[in-house]
């Protein structure tokens, strides 16, 4: 039994507490088969493909958020980063470093939720490591998980696959993340029911893994959709060219857009996929993922143009009235630590 | 997903594209949120050829002469004095000697207390919070913010509060500019928010005394369109009167109690612009009674040294940009040297400033 309200730097000496810590709250979510705590260091097992890896650190704020809270963040952002390079999840490792009081129901709350998502993603967290910061050092919370998986061999995805003509799609509306933590950051006043679309994407990216047509796909996190944007036309050396009338924005979103100044366009998911696919299997693509209850508002959002002279490397938006603009890569971050 | 505005937006433009004109037509705008909503659209992409949409003066922070804003800065660097301001004043860089403090933020970061407001409420709410302790509320702004300076007063606010006025009428510089015997403008977009303040009225010296089309918009796609449409109608059939397309909000004598307001606390006077010089009747001062709200007079803040017309960062073109003599990515800074992230001049820091807008609508090259 935990006895303790807050987490105290004795949680993180490596004395009894600290065992305490790790049995009572982070193996009983975890689950004690996968996660043994005694080893240094443990084997996995992994099935015949291309092994792909990823690091992400988490350090949202405030830690908990309408639609989700940073363990469960944690799990769906490290999953997304496999399923869209076109992997299959396994395993993740999990360093939590926790600053000194802390609420140990809420440290619980936040790694229940991380359990949860795990066995919805079917993953297993194989290794771990707390260590407890002073008092002032940290924000409450920071999580960092490194995910293993597995894909096909010559699983052919990635910029360099993209070519002149071919579609950009969406899997649903953008943005809902970045507002739903700025609204729960309360330093404007405003409330509204935005929720964070935080999940996984793995349905999405299983749904079309073998589609083929399909060139890159990426989840639109921190710097939004014209980050992903930016990073393919920088990729492929060609043109994209976003139709402002199609892209996917809540109306809440817009509004507390409007109201803020910010543009959607920059503002992160948690839970959508950009897609480049050829023209013949957008069609498909869409219909796959319409299908699934997180790819219902799937739609078509440009193309990949020639990037000729002055529009090579660059995003171009077609405005909603038929002008068109540059879409400029992000200057300063408007949102700062929403991941 | 096309809204109904967008459709009457795009009906428009084709309206537009069907005035038959034989030569180019110069149409201004006076508004940082006009100026906005022209580049975000992409509006001028999507306009004829000829028909040229160019920014004049709209942004009241990149006009806030140079003395104003090392008045503010001396204020908060006495120590004893919180002063607050509109977010984007703070970055607004003076010309110094090198070392010296340039910005209303370098004071801040030298340990003056600056604080960042969005509404002359928060200034009233700060002040409260400090008794006894000096608050100084630096305004830069056109009516719009003048308006709910002036109702603030006349509500009342507390002892320790005091207004360093650098608020900024927005006609007068127009009427400046059509002055000049060799200007180039055609047209002109009257700006949505001051008239809904000051009334349309205001702006039919623009179409009586200067024979230049004119009308107030608003600042959605259709609004600015229907404003655009309307000039070069005029323009088209040699006609200009005023035309009001943003009646939604804007009525002939705008707001009667905001204009009343204005005019109990605060005269009007010639000021000095950024960059330009003196401005008839372009300024405002406190008038008798509510002097005792005057910054200047509290603290005596005595009149800066520094009067000099010509006083923009050395190479830095804002002047010119506000006058609409060029176009922001014309200035051999602009996107070199002089970018939001470090900013050269006043139009490119402030939200409402053209350079600004341009870079964040993506605009880059000439
Ligand atoms: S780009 Fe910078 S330096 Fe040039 S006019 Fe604009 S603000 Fe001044």
């Amino acid at each position: 039994m935990i006895e303790d309200v807050h987490v105290s730097l004795a949680h993180g000496n490596g004395g009894r507490l600290m065992r305490v810590l790790i049995n009572e709250l982070f193996v009983r979510h975890l689950g004690k088969e996968s996660l043994d705590t005694e080893a240094d260091a443990v084997p996995i097992a992994l099935p015949d493909g291309e092994i792909v890896i990823t690091t992400d650190g988490f350090t949202v704020q405030p830690l908990c958020f309408p639609g989700g809270d940073i363990g469960a963040l944690a799990v769906h952002g490290t999953v997304n980063d496999l399923a869209v390079s076109g992997a299959r999840p396994l395993y993740v490792t999990l360093a939590a470093l926790i600053e000194e009081g802390l609420e140990i129901a809420l440290l619980e709350r936040i790694v229940a939720g991380l359990a949860r998502a795990a066995r919805t993603s079917n993953i297993k967290v194989v290794a771990g490591d707390t260590k407890v910061v002073p008092r002032g050092q940290g924000g409450g919370l920071y999580l960092t998980l490194t995910g293993i998986g597995v894909r096909p061999h010559g699983t052919q995805l990635g910029v360099h696959m993209i070519s002149v003509g071919d579609m950009v799609l969406v899997s649903g509306p953008i943005g809902d993340h970045g507002i739903a933590v700025m609204l729960a950051r309360e330093a404007f006043g405003l409330r509204g029911n935005v929720l964070s679309d935080a999940a996984s994407v793995l349905p999405l990216t299983t749904a079309i893994a073998s589609t083929p047509g399909v060139r890159f796909m990426r989840d639109p996190t921190r710097g939004g959709l014209a980050t992903v944007a930016h990073e393919i036309a920088a990729g492929c050396g060609q043109a994209v060219e976003l139709d402002e009338a199609f892209i996917p924005i809540r109306p809440t979103t817009r509004s507390v857009c409007d109201i803020l100044g910010y543009d959607p366009l920059y503002l992160a998911s948690e839970g959508r996929v950009v897609a480049v696919t050829s023209p013949a299997s957008a069609d498909e693509v869409l219909t796959a993922w319409r299908s699934l209850p997180e790819g219902q508002d799937a739609v078509t959002i440009g193309t990949i143009q020639k990037g000729t002279d002055h529009l090579s490397n660059q995003v171009v938006l077609r405005t909603r009235i038929g002008g068109m603009r540059f879409l400029p890569e992000l200057e300063a971050d408007p949102l700062p630590r929403i991941c | 997903m096309i809204e109904a505005g967008e459709a009457a937006a795009r009906a428009l433009l084709e309206r537009i594209g069907g005035i038959p004109t034989a030569s180019q037509v110069t149409i201004m705008n006076v508004c940082g949120g006009h100026e906005r909503s022209l580049s975000m659209l992409g509006l001028r992409t999507a306009l004829p050829e000829h028909v040229q949409v160019i920014p004049g003066p709209g942004c009241p922070v990149c006009v806030c002469p140079e003395e104003d804003l090392a008045d503010a800065i001396a204020v908060a660097m006495t120590g004893h004095v919180t002063l607050v301001a509109f977010g984007d004043m703070l970055r607004v860089p003076t010309n110094v000697s090198k070392g010296d403090i340039a910005s209303l933020a370098q004071a801040r970061a030298a340990g003056a207390d600056v604080r960042p407001i969005s509404s002359p409420q928060e200034a009233v709410v700060i002040a409260r919070s400090l008794p006894g302790k000096p608050v100084v509320f630096f305004v830069a702004g056109f009516e719009t913010t003048t308006a709910p300076v002036a109702a603030m007063l006349m509500e009342g606010v507390p002892d320790n509060l005091s207004i360093l006025l650098a608020a900024r009428r927005t006609w007068p510089a127009v009427a400046m500019l059509l002055r000049a015997e060799d200007h180039a403008l055609d047209a002109l977009i009257a700006p949505g928010h001051v008239a809904t303040v000051m009334g349309a009225d205001e702006w039919r010296f623009v179409a009586n005394r200067h024979h230049l089309p004119v009308a107030v918009a608003g600042f959605s796609a259709e609004s600015l369109l229907a404003g655009i449409y309307s000039v070069l109608r005029q323009f088209h059939e040699g006609i200009a009167f005023l035309d009001n397309c943003y009646q939604e909000l804007v009525r002939p004598e705008g707001n009667r109690n905001a204009r009343r307001m204005i005019a109990e606390v605060m005269a009007v006077t010639d000021a000095q612009w950024r960059g330009i010089g003196i401005i008839p009747d372009s300024g405002f001062s406190f008038r008798g009674p509510w002097q005792r709200y005057d910054a200047r007079m509290r603290h005596e803040i005595v009149a800066s040294e520094r009067r000099r017309p010509g006083d923009m960062p050395p190479g830095c073109d804002c002047a010119r940009v506000v006058l609409g003599k060029v176009r922001p990515n014309e200035c051999r800074l602009y996107g070199k040297a002089c970018t939001p992230q470090r900013p050269i001049g006043p139009c490119m820091v402030s939200d409402e400033g053209a350079c600004h807008i341009w870079w964040q609508a993506g605009i880059r090259t000439t």
